[in-house]
């Protein structure tokens, strides 16, 4: 599938609907958004205001779907979209926009700029501006099944060594489970810790789960490059697995916009809505600790504190389960300024993590979560994303700042009550 | 005693000091050293080894131990080398020894295990490797001397 | 023709052309937004949340923890233009005559020396925000011709009001008929310029609203 201008601009017509037209009428360019965003807040430049950075998409809104736009585009009068404008946007939209949703908390007319960008990525993608980086993983993520290039065989090298350590089987391609497990490539490479701290407590909580060797991977590319076709293959592997399997809940891990592509964009990705429920692996986690079913003894003596996911706390709605979970096993939580549905972000979420060329900027920008953390005074933060926490170590190692940073499962697993 | 079973290697790790968890987890991660190119990661294991070092010495160790592990870490959608995530799995043992955790021995053990799996992932060579066994003969001696 | 004659104009036929003019802008408008469509959102709402849209038409007003601070002016230049207007436009008597004469409609008016006061505050809010708006390097860069003009034809009927008030300048029946004109130069303007936010921001607040309110995020 080559990409050409003429199918972007075509990309920009398709996705601008009704909320887009409204969000283009409304902005007053009052600016706000650059307030709220991680980008022009850390940097003071202001090519980093949310709402310029979708420049080229609401002049083909306005030239195509304005009666005053199409006239003046008639008579000549307005600049079409061009190749080079879009090269120098590219960096704009995918290097320094990690769609976290805070400026659509913020701008006073309610545009959801976040959903834009979004949404203008198809038409980037389509027409060749989307970084080089990005699209290697979406290819991997398409041939492999892995953004990071993970294999099945991978996976269950992990699962000998979890079972090693814990002593407790791992179930693959169960039928009827009631949980089918998603990893993240993530975790798989990194975080086996996630996969032994699951094992455990749902044994000890009794819960009937599995994985599947279609669909180990919740990630999805696709989705942050910007290209719905693929985000759509993605999103079926997932489906077809949790039918076959008869599966009632799929459980997104610890990733961000792992649980975005599943949770929000799956069943619109695949036209239908899901007959199996998707929960974060903190809803289940919540709800297991409602129930009793979720013991632990002890309390961690360490002040610590939790980094706010974009995509599990302001787009997903995760908000109440992380410290009602801390509050059993914490001593001394403390929250950071902007704790919540503000909270900022790490700087590498929506593919920024990936991209190479972004590293310089993600690591400038850290500089507010630096402030955030030295405000609570801890050494110990917790989050429940795994590229969150890759991000934050990198930049915690880059400001010299000794700040451990741990899975919330994986802290839970430490105090689990075993054996009874 | 001779340890032939991880239920022993664990109950074993547990009775043991907090030096001697420091000490026999570096063993644990040299063990794995090869798969390594971080001078740093060498140096630190070095250093955990000893009996006779100082806290400064610790704490520098641990810090290089720490930027290994950091800078080897492999970023969400970056293609994964099994090789270097061997490494990078040695960094954390070096780490985990170090570190101040409850259990520093078997979290080492852990990593230099997840070493040699990503080991053999890399060169396509099945999953099966005698890590633990080579952890059961590095702790019985340990335990001897 | 004299200074009545152009009242009369003004009061009449003109009027009437702004208003055809400006009704039928706002219906093409919506229409081209609404025309648009929008795809149903197929996965399940984590809570059921209704009016979540409706009430962030309302909430968005209130700033966000941290904002008035970082951007005073803007907030309170926003709040201290948008309240003054509102009061000159709704609640002077000769306006609610005039609401009286179309819609039949009419309500109590506010005392004209509160209104006048009203119209001074706004005045001054947009001298403000225009002067944030040039030395604010983000909105300086995000400004074009439609934000100057916008805010010229704004300010108009703000100062020709204040002026034939206050018999300042000119005659007052010339005065008067240059207010009206200026008015029916916004009613004319408005549908095609930024201006419109006065009407889409109840449909971009909504959705919004309905967004983070399927989401489970209180907006």
């Amino acid at each position: 599938m080559s990409a050409t201008l003429a199918k972007g601009i075509n990309a920009f017509k398709e996705v601008i609907d009704t909320p887009i037209a409204s969000y283009f009428s409304s902005c007053v360019h009052c600016g706000l958004c650059a307030e709220a965003c991680l980008f022009h807040n850390e940097t003071g430049d202001p090519k980093y205001t949310p709402i310029h950075k979708l420049e080229p998409l609401r002049r083909v809104w306005k030239q195509e779907y304005t009666l005053l736009g199409k006239l003046g585009k008639m008579l000549g009068l307005s600049k079409p979209v061009t190749d080079e404008e879009l090269t120098e946007w590219e960096p704009l939209v995918y290097d320094s926009c990690t769609m976290c949703g805070r400026c659509s908390m913020v701008c006073p007319v309610g545009n959801d700029i976040t959903y834009m960008i979004r949404k203008m990525r198809e038409g980037m993608s389509a027409s060749g501006h989307a970084p080089e980086d990005m699209k290697g993983a979406t290819k991997r993520a398409i041939e492999i099944g892995s953004p990071m290039g993970i294999k099945w065989p991978a996976v269950q090298a992990q699962i000998k060594h979890v079972q090693a350590e814990t002593n407790i089987e791992v179930p693959v391609d169960k039928m009827g489970a009631d949980y089918l497990v998603l990893m993240s490539s993530m975790e798989i490479i990194n975080f086996p810790e996630y996969l032994s701290a699951i094992s455990r407590i749902f044994k000890q909580a009794g819960v009937s789960w599995t994985l599947a060797p279609d669909a180990f991977e919740a990630t999805n590319s696709g989705i942050q490059i910007g290209s719905s076709d693929l985000a759509r293959e993605i999103v079926s592997r997932i489906v077809v697995a949790a039918e076959r399997l008869k599966v009632k809940c799929v459980i997104s891990p610890e990733c961000g916009h792992a649980f975005t592509a599943i949770r929000w964009e799956g069943p619109n990705l695949m036209g239908k809505p899901f007959g199996f429920e998707v929960k974060h692996i903190l809803e289940v986690l919540d709800e297991l600790h409602a129930a009793g079913k979720l013991k632990t003894k002890g309390k961690d003596k360490r002040p610590l504190t939790y980094h706010d996911p974009c995509q599990i706390t302001r787009r997903g709605g995760v908000v109440e389960q992380p410290r009602r979970l801390l509050g059993s096993v914490a001593e001394d939580f403390r929250e950071m300024p902007d704790a919540g549905v503000m909270n900022w972000c790490c700087g590498g979420g929506g593919g920024v993590s990936a991209n190479s060329r972004a590293e310089p900027l993600r690591l400038e920008v850290f500089k507010v979560k630096k402030r955030q953390i030295e405000a609570t005074g801890v050494h110990t933060m917790i989050t429940a994303c795994a590229n969150c926490r890759i991000v934050m170590e990198e930049g915690l190692e880059h400001y010299h700042m000794k700040v451990e940073v741990l899975g919330l499962t994986e802290l839970l697993a430490e105090y689990l009550v075993e054996g009874e | 005693m001779t340890i032939t079973n991880d239920s022993e290697f664990k109950s074993a790790i547990a009775k043991l000091p907090r030096a001697g968890q420091r000490q026999v987890g570096a063993r644990f991660a040299e063990s794995v050293l090869a798969l390594c190119k971080d001078a740093r990661v060498k140096h630190a294991i070095a250093t955990a080894m000893r009996a006779d070092t100082t806290e400064d010495e610790l704490a520098a160790a641990l810090d290089s131990a720490k930027k290994a592990s950091v800078d080897s870490f492999t970023l969400c959608g970056k293609e994964c080398d099994w090789n270097s995530q061997a490494g990078h799995f040695v960094a954390e043992a070096a780490l985990a020894c170090l570190k101040s955790g409850t259990t520093p021995a078997w979290d080492a053990a852990m990593h230099a295990r997840m070493a040699r799996t990503s080991e053999s992932i890399a060169t396509g060579q099945g999953t099966e490797n005698a890590e633990s066994a080579a952890q059961y003969r590095i702790l019985t001696a340990f335990l001897k001397a | 023709m004299n200074h009545l004659d152009l009242l009369t104009f003004a009061r009449g036929s003109a009027m009437n052309w702004a208003l055809i003019i400006f009704v039928a802008g706002i219906v093409l408008r919506l229409f081209e937004i609404f025309g648009l469509s929008r795809k149903q959102d197929l996965a399940r709402p984590r809570t059921d949340s209704p009016g979540s849209g409706w009430r962030t038409m309302f909430t968005r007003s209130i700033p966000p923890q941290g904002m008035l601070k970082r951007e005073p002016v803007t907030y309170i230049g926003g709040y201290v233009f948008h309240l003054g207007l509102f009061l000159a436009i709704f609640f002077f008597a000769p306006h609610i005559e005039f609401f009286r004469s179309i819609t039949g409609l009419s309500w109590r008016a506010l005392p004209s020396a509160l209104v006048d006061a009203s119209v001074v505050a706004a005045i001054v809010a947009l001298f403000v925000l225009l002067a944030h708006r040039l030395n604010n390097p983000v909105k300086r860069m995000l400004s074009g011709f439609g934000d100057y003009l916008a805010w010229t034809v704004t300010l108009l009927p703000l100062l020709t009001g204040y002026m034939a008030y206050h018999h300042l300048m000119l005659e007052y029946t010339l005065m008067l008929s240059l207010h009206i004109f200026s008015v029916e130069l916004l009613l004319v303007l408005l549908p095609f310029t930024k201006l419109f936010h006065t009407f889409s921001v109840f449909v971009s607040r909504w959705y919004n609203g309905d967004f983070y309110g399927r989401k489970g995020v209180a907006s």
